[in-house]
Parts: C-alpha cells; structure tokens; sequence
C-alpha cells in the first residue's frame, strides 16, 4: 500500500527533510488523506500516555491528585524526585545495587536473547532439518501462554538448575523469545539461497555466512528485536519476585513496584512514584529514539504494521 | 584451466528416490565453453549444482582437473560460479563483493587490490566500485557477479542461466560479453541456459537434456541439422520443425513417404537408407523446418515429385520473414518460412516444395533418428 511505502521511504531516508515529507504527503489521494488523518489522531490518542508520564513527574502534590487530572503540569518541582531520593537513600540496599543489577541483568539478557533469536531463526530458516516445521510451530504455538501459566514450571526448572539468587535466574528464562525467532526468520528467509551458496563458494564457513552475510543484512530486524527484548528485560519483574531471595539481587523495577504497590493503599508516595516512573521509562524512550527508522522498516518488510 | 569430467553421475531426490539426473556421464575439454540446454526441470541445474559442489553426488564420480571432487566442499573446488538472481552480497559494496573471496583466503591487500582492479578493468565496473549492488542496473549487477567469479582465477566457471533476468536487449550484449570474456581467459566453462539461442550462439558444444537425461551433445550445427531423436528436433529451432507422421511406401518402383493427405518420393540417397534399414512400411516420422519448405519456383523444378497443398491459415510477419502457417485437407498443419515478397491472403490454397535434401526421418516408435 501507498502508506506504508511513504512510511519505509521516510525510513530509509538518511536525511530528516521536511520538504520530502511534504511532497511525499502531496502525492498521496483523497482516501489517503482520511486514512492519514485517522492515523493522526490515533498516534495524538497513543501519544497522550507518553505525555503524561512526563507532566505528573514534575507535578507538586496538590496537582497529583487533582480530579479531573490535568495532563500539562501547571507548576512544575522536583519534589518527586527528591522524595524518590530521600526514599531511596534510606534503604537496607543502596539503590546503586539494584540499578547495577538491572544495568547487568539487561545487557546480558538483550545480548543473549539477539544472539539465540539469530541462531535459532537461521537454522531454521537456511538448515531445514526433518521435524524443522515442528520446531518452528512450537516456538509459534508458545507464543500463546501468559507468563502466568509458566511460573510454576519455570520456578521449578530454575531452582532444579540451582541458578536461585544469581544472574542466570534473571536472564535465563527470558532468552527464549518466540517473537524474536519469529522476526528473524521472516527476515532470514528472504535472504536469497544463492547469496549464501555464493559465500559457501567464496569459500565463507558457516560462521562467516551468517556474521558477514546474513547479520548486515538483517540489521533492522536485529535493531527491532533488541528494543523488544530491551522492554522486556528492563521492565522484568517477575525474576526478581520469584527467583530472588537475596535483596541485593533484585532489580530496579522490582524495587520501583516495591516502593509503591507494597504499601497498604497507593494513595501514599504517588510523587516518588511518578517520579519512578519517568526514570524507568527513559531508558526505554531512548532505546526507541535510537533504533527507531530500523524498527519502522521491520514493520514494513515483515507485515506485521 | 581444466578438464571436467563426470563419470555415471546420478542425483536421486527425496522420499522416493526420484530421479534428477540419470547416469551422465560427459567428458567436458579444457578451455571449452559448454552448454546445457533443456526445458525447466530437466536436471541441468541439478547436474551443475553437483559440480559447484551444492549438492551431493548419488552415485558416480566428478573429477575436476586430475581431481576426484566428489567428497570436497565448494570452496574448495577451485571454481567459480555465477547466479541467475546475482546473488550479490547486498551489504557489501561492489569493490567488496568481488574482494569477499579473496579476503577469505588471506590475500595479502595490495594484491586484492590489483586483482579487483584487473577484473573491474575486464569488465568496465570500475566506475562504480564503491556502490552498493541495490544502485546498479541488472546489467551491471550481472557484470559484478562475473568481476566476483573471474578474481579468483579459478579452474572452471559455472554459470546457471546468467542472463534470464535481463531484458532482451540487454541479454544479446552481455551474451557477446561472455563470449568475449571466455576468448580472453579461456577457462573451461559450463553454462546452463533455457535458451535455445543462448546456446547456438555462445555454446563450443550443446548437451540437450531431458527428464534427467542426456538426448545429445553436439556442436550447435550438428544439433540443428541433425537432431539425434525428436525431444532435440522438437526442442531446437525458433520456429519448430514441422512433422508429418506417415509410412514408406513402394509406389511405381519408388520408395515413397505417405501421410493421409500427400505422398513424396525419397531421394535416391533416402532410398538406398530404408533399403538397407529394410524397414519399408513401418510408421514414420519426417520432419522438416520451415526455411527447407518454400515456395520458390526453382524448388519445385528440382523436386517436382515432393510438393504437397495447404490452405493458409494465418501469417506471422517478423520483418525479414513470412512464417506461413498452412493447413492440410484439416489433417496436418505446418509452417513455412517465405520472403517477403511472396504474399498470400488467408484461406488461399497454395502449393509448397519441400527441401528432400534436408529431409529427417525419425522412427516414431524409438523416436530416435534413422540413419546409416
């Protein structure tokens, strides 16, 4: 379709140019326009949450709890994150420990669910074995569970592998990642045969198919994966609620949920918690800003927008 | 610079062991530059894809130079080969595509350098060095892909239909350009086409294949005049040969062929032909292709005794030519070639002499050609 052309010609543009977007817009027909203009306000519509986190970080308490809440803050302070600060500073567990932990954690987690991803993705896409198709319909079918489902099995495995209470127990059980296989291999596949048995007559091993041949190729598809695993690392909980007994190996996240949910109304510390809030979004914001024009053109390529 | 040769090579598929490739067994010279041609799914690309070394050997032996390759993988087959999709690295510029090779086996640099140089050189792709393959026409993506096959100055090139994805202009002109490619390097080379006119004008010598099988390997003289069995006759010719089934007949003391609806006497040197195959009176099939049948007067003088009538469907006008397309009594149909000058309206009844010499024909049992 036309509009997704002119969303994968603005992503592939190296250079932001207002006056290509608007020749881009110029060409479009009248449905096109509705469309655009329906697409507009729901992207304003998914935009407002965004907008909001930012704005109730800053709000003074009076504002917080303003009914019917005011999404541009009116008097902007600190407070809240000196209130996060004065919180934080008098746990049992310096905050530092858990940002490191959730720095550690997620590093690994995002490098190791890439790579798995990749490999699984490309034995699966260019090794076809017999039960191949099996394989690839599982990985699809677990798509389905909610976590919820898992946790019981799951704990069992990590405490039968004696990984409680180490980083293993935190990324582990996220590296398996059926969306990533799934991105990778829509990606994979296109990549012609012959552009690998060329390299096998180069002379390329194995391995450097897939690190020179394959990877380049499919960086967008590498850029959308690590955002999603990114999210899903950074904003883990559940490892460190399940499998943590020691405090000092818990992650940010979890501490952040802590600071708020665990108290018997969540009426109380609701600065410190907006606060806590933008901080553990930011992160993620910024991964978004940096890959973004990648991710738009995995959407594209692989359907799925 | 080497000899190829295959020895009983067999490919068996899947499940059911069906087979690609039947027991061929080819014996290609050094510096030759050899065709396959077939219809899709004949197994040439199989047979090809068995040399480079992508995919394995059922049965039989593949020697390359004095070496039995049958166990080696690609890389080290010392060959190089060229796609019909390119297959150019897409991430890699056009310098490093046809460096990736050279780079793998630990060229010292400047020699790359050189090397890449002289194949750009070769090939006139020195202008776009630093592009990337997306950038280029499909003609100078073909040229790249030559310029990656030609560096390594390997022992043999492959080539699976290289130019199928070019236009037609296009594909006359980079067909000249392998050919000159090959005068100026003169490595053996296996080159496998659909393309009937691709092979005529490039190939040293055809291997016409079908079903997995051999039908003929020839020069492409030899394959158009003399077409081992009807698959090769049916197969070779822009305008297919026509055919005309029927049986020899002794009439008044000569041998004579017989359809339904005409009879031609044979040539002496025909005659002399059934007479030691003592075949007389068996099914036949003659075959003959359009620029051997005509209208021309002093074609009826020489063979007065093998003219038959049509009535004239339609006409196809290629520029140099007519191609008449006639019509027997309902029965036969066939085509014949003409200059322009004579022109017939549709539904005319006109009289055709047919070329004896140039006469084939072919038992329509065995389908293979009958000779002495």
């Amino acid at each position: 379709m036309k509009m997704i052309e002119v969303l994968r010609n603005f992503a592939q543009e190296s250079k932001w140019k207002w006056s290509n977007f608007l020749l881009e817009i110029k060409r479009l027909d009248r449905t096109q326009y509705i469309i655009l203009f329906f697409l507009t306000i729901a992207s304003i519509f998914m935009l407002l949450p965004i907008v909001y986190i930012f704005n109730h970080a800053f709000k003074p308490l009076h504002e917080l709890f303003l009914f019917p809440p005011t999404f541009i803050v009116q008097d902007p302070t600190f407070q809240n994150f000196i209130e996060l600060l004065t919180l934080t500073s008098n746990t049992f567990v310096p905050v530092s420990r858990f940002i490191f932990n959730s720095v550690i954690v997620t590093v690994l987690a995002t490098i190791a669910m890439v790579v798995t991803s990749a490999l699984c993705a490309y034995a699966l896409s260019k090794h076809p074995f017999p039960g191949s198709k099996l394989v690839f319909s599982l990985i699809m079918i677990s798509l389905l569970f909610v976590p919820q489902v898992l946790q019981i099995p799951r704990y069992v495995v990590v405490e039968s592998l004696g990984i409680m209470n180490t980083y293993w127990g935190h990324v582990l059980p996220l590296i398996a990642m059926p969306v990533g296989v799934f991105l990778m291999k829509q990606f994979i596949d296109q990549v012609p045969n012959e552009v690998l048995e060329a390299a096998k007559i180069d002379g390329a091993s194995e391995f450097g198919m897939f690190f020179r041949i394959v990877m380049p190729i499919v960086t967008p598809a590498i850029a959308t994966i690590a955002i999603i695993s990114f999210q899903s690392a950074w904003g883990n909980t559940e490892t460190s609620q399940l499998f943590m007994q020691d405090e000092s190996m818990k992650t940010l996240p979890y501490y952040m949920m802590s600071l708020t949910a665990n108290l018997a109304n969540s009426v109380a510390r609701q600065g410190a918690a907006a606060a806590g809030a933008l901080i553990m979004f930011l992160p993620q914001f910024i991964m978004f800003l940096f890959f973004q024009r990648k991710v738009i053109a995995t959407m594209a390529h692989s359907g799925i927008k | 610079m080497a000899r190829i040769l295959l020895n009983n090579v067999t490919k068996r598929y899947g499940k059911f062991k069906e087979l690609a490739v039947d027991n061929f067994n080819m014996d290609i010279k050094d510096q030759e530059f050899l065709v396959f041609l077939g219809p899709s799914g004949c197994g040439k690309s199989t047979t090809l894809r068995m040399v480079a070394g992508l995919e394995d050997i059922s049965e039989g032996e593949i020697y390359i130079g004095d070496t039995l390759v049958n166990d080696y993988p690609p890389k080290d087959r010392d060959i190089s080969m060229v796609f019909q999709n390119y297959a150019l690295y897409p991430n890699l510029t056009v310098y490093e595509n046809i460096a990736f090779g050279l780079r793998i086996r630990k060229m010292p640099k400047h020699e790359i350098e050189a090397a890449v140089k002289r194949a750009a050189d070769v090939l006139e792709i020195g202008n776009f060095l630093n592009r990337k393959p997306r950038e280029l026409s499909g003609g100078q993506r073909q040229r790249v892909a030559l310029g990656r096959a030609i560096v390594r100055s390997p022992q043999a090139f492959l080539m699976d239909e290289p130019l199928s994805n070019l236009d037609a202009k296009l594909r006359v002109q980079m067909r000249a350009e392998i050919i000159r490619l090959h005068r100026t390097i003169g490595v053996t080379t296996i080159y496998v086409t659909h393309d009937q006119i691709e092979a005529m004008t490039m190939g040293d010598r055809i291997v016409v294949m079908n079903k997995g099988v051999i039908q003929q390997v020839d020069t492409p003289e030899q394959i158009y005049h003399k077409p081992q069995n009807l698959f090769v006759a049916k197969f070779i010719g822009n305008q297919p040969m026509n055919f005309f089934e029927g049986t020899i007949e002794e009439i008044n003391g000569y041998l004579t062929f017989s359809t339904q609806t005409f009879s031609i006497r044979l040539t002496d040197k025909q005659t002399k032909m059934f007479n030691q195959l003592r075949g007389v009176s068996y099914n036949i099939i003659m075959g003959i292709r359009p620029e051997y049948m005509s209208f021309e007067k002093e074609m009826f003088d020489v063979y007065p005794n093998a003219v038959l009538k049509g009535v004239l469907q339609f006409n196809e006008f290629i520029g140099s030519d007519h191609y008449y397309h006639l019509d027997s009594q309902g029965r036969e149909s066939f085509t014949v070639r003409a200059h322009p000058r004579f022109s017939y309206r549709e539904g005319e009844e006109v009289r055709v002499a047919i070329d004896m010499e140039k006469v084939l024909f072919f038992d329509s049992k065995t389908e293979k050609l009958l000779t002495i």
